[in-house]
Order: structure tokens, then sequence, then C-alpha cells
């Protein structure tokens, strides 16, 4: 009998110890909880972990029977991280989105027009709820707004002995001898294939005039001719040695590997200048503004709190986002981030050189579209933008293979 | 007879049942200390790999909604070219990691086999990559295939500079081997030291006496020795190159232009950006017959004695 005995404790033990890992946060006394998955988004942790201690303080002293939990991840697989939580019918009741995997999540999220006053959605900047929004329904309140525009580095525009910035296409390549001539290149591609195209090939389509989906979102439109003229426009800053050939391909780039990182690149839209602030210097930047070709445009993100169909409290988890994106909270955040305000006509950084120029550009940002299959569409066209790049294939190639690609993805 | 007609009344029979009681209980023992492995082995590794398999036949939601496909995504597989380039990087890897590693493994096993001053610091060393992180080593061996690190600068030096490997699609995937051999052999040397450790001492002798030379002795006595240790490492080695891909996120993220795209970065592409778990499923089941079939014809090779 005795290892009868034993085998049913050691079971238990066994079942306990696996147990003991899968336990569920439940609200106690009578209390909801609200959790909350966020990230980095103020830089320095411990003024991040303030914030929020502060907020979820000032909250529940309002909202006694609420406890707010945020926690801050890494930006680091964050999708996976979601995405395991919420198969395992775990994952947190609100969470830090943004546009591009707003259509993702799509089917998780609560629809938040029901949530929120029409007085404050009409505070809103109309190109932050473009950018919340899937299938004519608010995926969340804005929190932030962000803008990749041209900027330059003054420091070696000094160097080459230039005084005009660029502002179009055409002004770019004027100016590209004269940088190579000096040992400086005068603009950056970093064409990262796990990077999104957001932030490198696809704002040189939106400025040729091009889109990356048809207008009803069912097809792909990259391959036009603003596509090849955005690709041969890219080809040939590469072809002619205008840009770093290195960063035309590899992965997960540093800042402190690149030439911009150098004091080596004349201009940026894929860097803001809070990431080269340190190598530039504040007083190098220069805030030009999106760049143009037919249009002018830039790429710029909307940061949003959204609210999972899961949360078990849902007027708690509403009271909480309303709370945060309030005007006064808000604003503390966007400052302390070094981010922008969603609100619309709301400066915070008037009188401030960079940030103040920055801000001007927000009217003219392109969130990256919102369909889908979105993302599986990039994981296609930025194979083929590498090859093009290389000089593999040619631009016309290379879309209209990723166009063929792309059709076995929209169907 | 008369005494063994005694024993059998006096207590052959007793002593038999208590052995047997007492084997079942040593087996209850070894049972119950298995137990925590088994259970953990079922549920975190047994279990979800069956439910991978299973998400191959559905279109599951990352909200926990499953609608049953059948072959839908098998099928897609079957037309998806990105499947198909993604397998052919795979073989290309694992045709140039597999042998190279098993290669590797043997030579320093060979080296580091007889006792001498220091061996065990060489034989800790060479076991050292096995146990570092290919995150970390990856970011290192990226530095090192630069334009501006040590191999590219020393391949100039003999006139094969240019290209930096990891920017060139033709040269990636043997960098990425390489990477993948240095992590792996150490493993490999350790099973090869084991298995060289029952090679009886005699039969090398002998061979010696006979007038075989060091080469021979290698190739006639000890080397059919090792059959049954160099097939396990194939098997384990295959399997490994079939799943690389810490090194490969962390050096190219696939690249350049998909060249080396490999089937598990597909399937994690599939799962975890696109959040397609039902495909991703079906490059899974597609990965593990893959790996089956491999594994089948190495054992008919290899493995055919043992």
């Amino acid at each position: 009998m005795w290892h009868r005995k034993v085998i049913a404790v050691g079971a238990l033990a066994v079942a306990g110890t696996l147990l003991a890992g899968c336990g569920g946060s439940g609200g106690a006394g009578g209390k909801s909880t609200v959790t909350m998955w966020t990230y980095p988004v103020i830089i320095d942790e411990k003024q991040h972990r303030a914030f929020w201690d502060a907020a979820e303080k000032e909250f529940e002293k309002e909202n006694p029977k609420v406890d707010v939990k945020v926690e801050i991840l890494p930006w680091a697989n964050r999708d996976e991280k979601l995405t395991t939580a919420m198969a395992g019918g775990k994952g947190p009741d609100v969470g830090y989105l943004i546009p591009d995997q707003l259509p993702k999540y799509a089917p998780n999220i609560e629809p938040y027009d029901e949530h929120i006053s029409p007085e404050a959605k009409q505070a809103y900047r109309p190109a932050a709820l473009k950018a919340a929004t899937v299938d004519d329904q608010l995926m969340g309140a804005p929190l932030l707004m962000s803008s990749n525009p041209l900027i330059c580095n003054k420091k070696v525009f000094d160097a080459v002995g230039e005084k005009d910035f660029p502002a179009t296409w055409d002004d770019l390549l004027k100016l590209a001898p004269k940088f190579k001539a000096k040992g400086f290149d005068i603009i950056t591609y970093n064409g990262d294939a796990t990077a999104t195209l957001n932030m490198t090939y696809y704002p040189l389509l939106w400025q040729a005039g091009g889109d990356v989906f048809s207008k009803d979102g069912k097809s792909v439109a990259f391959n036009s001719p603003q596509g090849v003229k955005a690709l041969k426009f890219l080809r040939t800053l590469a072809d002619d040695g205008y840009t770093e050939k290195s960063a035309l391909t590899k992965a997960n780039l540093n800042i402190e590997q690149t030439r911009i990182g150098r004091n080596k690149v004349g201009c940026t839209w894929q860097h803001v200048p809070i990431e080269v602030e340190k190598f530039w210097g504040k007083e190098n930047i220069h805030v030009v503004g999106p760049l143009k070709d037919d249009q002018q445009v830039a790429y710029g993100t909307v940061g949003s709190l959204s609210m999972f169909k899961k949360a078990g409290d849902k007027d708690a988890a509403a009271k909480w986002i309303n709370f945060v994106t309030a005007k006064k909270t808000m604003d503390d955040y966007d400052k302390k981030s070094g981010f922008f305000s969603p609100l619309d006509g709301n400066e915070l950084y008037a009188g401030d050189p960079v940030n103040g120029q920055m801000e001007k550009s927000l009217n003219k940002v392109n969130v990256g579209p919102l369909y889908e299959k979105a993302r599986d569409v990039m994981g296609v066209l930025s194979p083929e933008i590498q090859a093009a790049l290389t000089g593999k294939k040619s631009p016309a190639k290379a879309l209209e293979d990723a166009e063929k690609a792309a059709k076995g993805i929209t169907g | 007879m008369a005494t063994q007609l005694t024993a059998r009344k006096h207590g052959s029979a007793p002593p038999r049942r208590r052995r047997s009681v007492l084997a079942r209980h040593d087996a209850m023992a070894g049972l119950l200390f298995v137990l925590p492995c088994l259970v953990l082995f079922l549920v975190f590794r047994f279990g979800p790999a069956v439910a991978g398999g299973v998400l191959g036949f559905f279109d599951y939601t990352i909200g926990g909604t499953a609608e049953w496909k059948g072959l839908d995504n098998f099928r897609r597989l079957w037309e998806d070219p990105v499947f198909w380039s993604a397998l052919r990087v795979t073989l290309v890897y694992s045709l140039i990691a597999v042998p190279v590693t098993v290669a590797a493994a043997l030579g320093m096993a060979l080296l580091t086999r007889r006792a001498f001053r220091g061996v065990r610091f060489f034989r800790s060393v060479f076991f050292l990559p096995v146990i570092t992180s290919l995150v970390l080593a990856g970011a290192i061996f990226r530095w090192l295939f630069s334009a501006e690190g040590p191999w590219t600068t020393m391949l100039g030096w003999i006139g094969l500079g240019g290209t930096p490997w990891l920017e060139s699609s033709t040269m990636v995937i043997p960098a990425l081997a390489l990477v993948g051999v240095w992590s792996r052999f150490g493993y490999g040397m350790l099973i090869l030291l084991a298995a060289l450790q029952n090679v009886p001492r005699e039969l090398e002798e002998a061979a010696t006496v006979d007038g075989a030379g060091a080469w021979q002795r290698f190739r006639h006595v000890v080397l059919p020795q090792l059959r049954p240790a160099l097939f396990f490492l194939a098997v384990i080695e295959t399997t490994m190159s079939f799943q690389a891909f810490d090194a490969i996120y962390t050096m190219t993220g696939g690249g350049p232009a998909h060249a080396s795209f490999t089937l598990v970065f597909d399937l994690y592409e599939q799962g975890f950006k696109y959040f397609d778990l039902g495909y991703a499923g079906a490059i899974g089941v597609a990965l593990f017959i893959m790996t089956l079939v491999v594994a089948l014809i190495q054992r008919l090779l290899l493995g055919r004695d043992k």
C-alpha cells in the first residue's frame, strides 16, 4: 500500500506544482481588477514606472473599487507575448497598440465608440481617429502621435559646405554627388527585412503618389508606375553610392553601428530627433518636414489604448482608458515620452525648434495600410525590394513578382 | 531430487513472490521518479507538438476560435513559392551544417581522446559554444562577417574580399552554417568521446601489430565501432539544423532577399507576425514529416546494424 500512497502524494505534488503557474488574478474584496500591458514608450524605465504608479494611485483614489495593474513589457517580441497570452485565455484587459497591429487584433478588441463621449472623440485630430479605426469602428482611444519627417544633420551640411536643405527627391539627388565627394551619404536607407516597410519604402511610394493597397483593400496596388518610380529612386541612391550599401539588407542594425551614428549622413526619415540627439547634438538637428515628390507625406504612428473583449469589467477598463487619455494625464505622458498630442490643435512644443517643427508635420502623416493582410503583404514585398536594391532584379520585375506573391495572400 | 522438493516445500515459491513484489515496488519507485519529468514532457513538449500539428487542419484565430479547414492549409503550402524557397534554403543549410558538424566533432573527439596535459581544459573550451546563447553569439558573428569585420578583411588579403558574406545571397548560408557548426560541434564531440572510450584498445593494438597505419586503424577499426554514435549524431544534428532559427534571426533576419529564410523562420513569421496559426501549424507538420523521412533514410544508411 505504501507505494500507492507515495504515488498519490507525488502526483498531487506534481499537479500542484504545475497548477501553481496557472493561477488567475481575480478581484479581491469586491474590487475589480484592470490589467494593462504597455511598453517602454518613456525610454527612462524609472520615469516610466513612476508615471504609471502615480496615475494608478490617482485613478484608484477616484475609483476605490477598481484595482489597476500596469505592466511595462519590452518592445521585443511583444506580439508573441500578446498572442500566446490571448490564445491561452489570459492577457491584459487593456493594451497599448499601434495602427499596424490593430487589423490583426481587431476580432479581439472591444469597439470603443460606445465607451468614449462624443466630445472626447471630437477633440481628436481626424488623422489620429482615422489611424485607430478599422472597418468603421474605433479600436481604442489615441494616446500619442509620432511623425517621421525628413531631418538633417547641420554638422554634416556644414562639413560639406551646403546651406540649403533638401525638400524634394530632386533636391536630394542634386545634393548627393557633393556629399559623396566629401565622404558623406546624403540619405540613409535601412532595408532590414524584419523592419516594417512603413518606415522604409512606403513613404516613398506615397510621396510618388502611389499606395500599397487598392481603395477597397482587396488587392495590392504597389505594382504601379508610382511604385516603380519610388523603387528606381532608391536604386539610384544605392547604385550611385549615395547611401550606405550594407544598410540595404542588414538586419537588426543598431544606430551606433551605422553611418548615421557616426555623423556621416546628411538626412534621414527613418530616425526621429530623440534617436539621433546623442550622436548629432540637439543643436545640429534640422527638421525639414515630410519629403515631397508628387505628394508631401511622412510615416507617422498613433499609439492607442485598446480594450480587449476578454476584459472582465468593461466599465472599469473604459474608465481607466478615459482617465489616461484625458487631456491633463495625456499631455503629461506625451511630454515625458517626447511624443505628440493626438488632440486637435494641442501643441505641446510651441517654441521648441525641433519638436515644434516635428509637431507641424502631424497632419501630413500616413500611418500605413490598415488592412488585415497588410503585414503579410510586407512579408512578400520586403525581400523583393531587397532583390531590386542589390541588383538581383529590376525594380519593375521585383514589384511584379511581389504582386504575384501578394495575390496568394489577398486572394 | 529430494533436496529440490524440500526446497520447494520450504521456501522456493515464497522468495520468488517476494522478489516479484520487490520488483514491482522498484518499478513503482522508478515510475515515481520519472513521473515529474514525464508529466512536464507531456504537458510542455508532447502536448503542444500534437496541438501544433492539429492546428494545421484549422483556421485558428488568436481569439481562440477554430474553423475546420481540412487540407486547405496543406494545399496552400504546396502552391506557396515562399514555402518552397524556405525548404530549399533549409536543405542547403543542413547539407552544409550537418556533415561539417559531425566531421568537426569527430576530429575534436579524436584530438582530445588521449590523456595529455590540459586535455580537460580543451574539452571544456570546445564545449563552451554549446552553452553559449546563439542570440549573443549571433551579434558577435554579425560583426565578424561585416564589411569591417576580420573575416571579410582576411578574405581580402587573399583576394577573396568583396561583398561581406551576410550581404551576399550566395554566401549567407555557408556563413550561417559555419555559425551552426561552431555552436554544435562540442555536443557531438562529447557523444563521440564517450563512444571512443568503448572502443577496445586491444583491437587497435592488434591492428598495429598487423602493420596497420594510423589511417587504416581509424578507418577499419575505430570508425565501424562509432557507427551507432555517428547515427545518433547525424539524426540529432539534422533535426537541429532543420530547426535553425536563433542565429539567423539575429544575423540576417532571413535576408538578403530571403536568401536565408528557413522553414522555421517561415513558421515563426506566419504564426507570430501574421497570426496565421493554422498555416504555421501546417508548416510545422511538413517540417516534422521531412525530419522523420530524413531520419529514416539515415537509419537505413548508418544505423542498419543497431
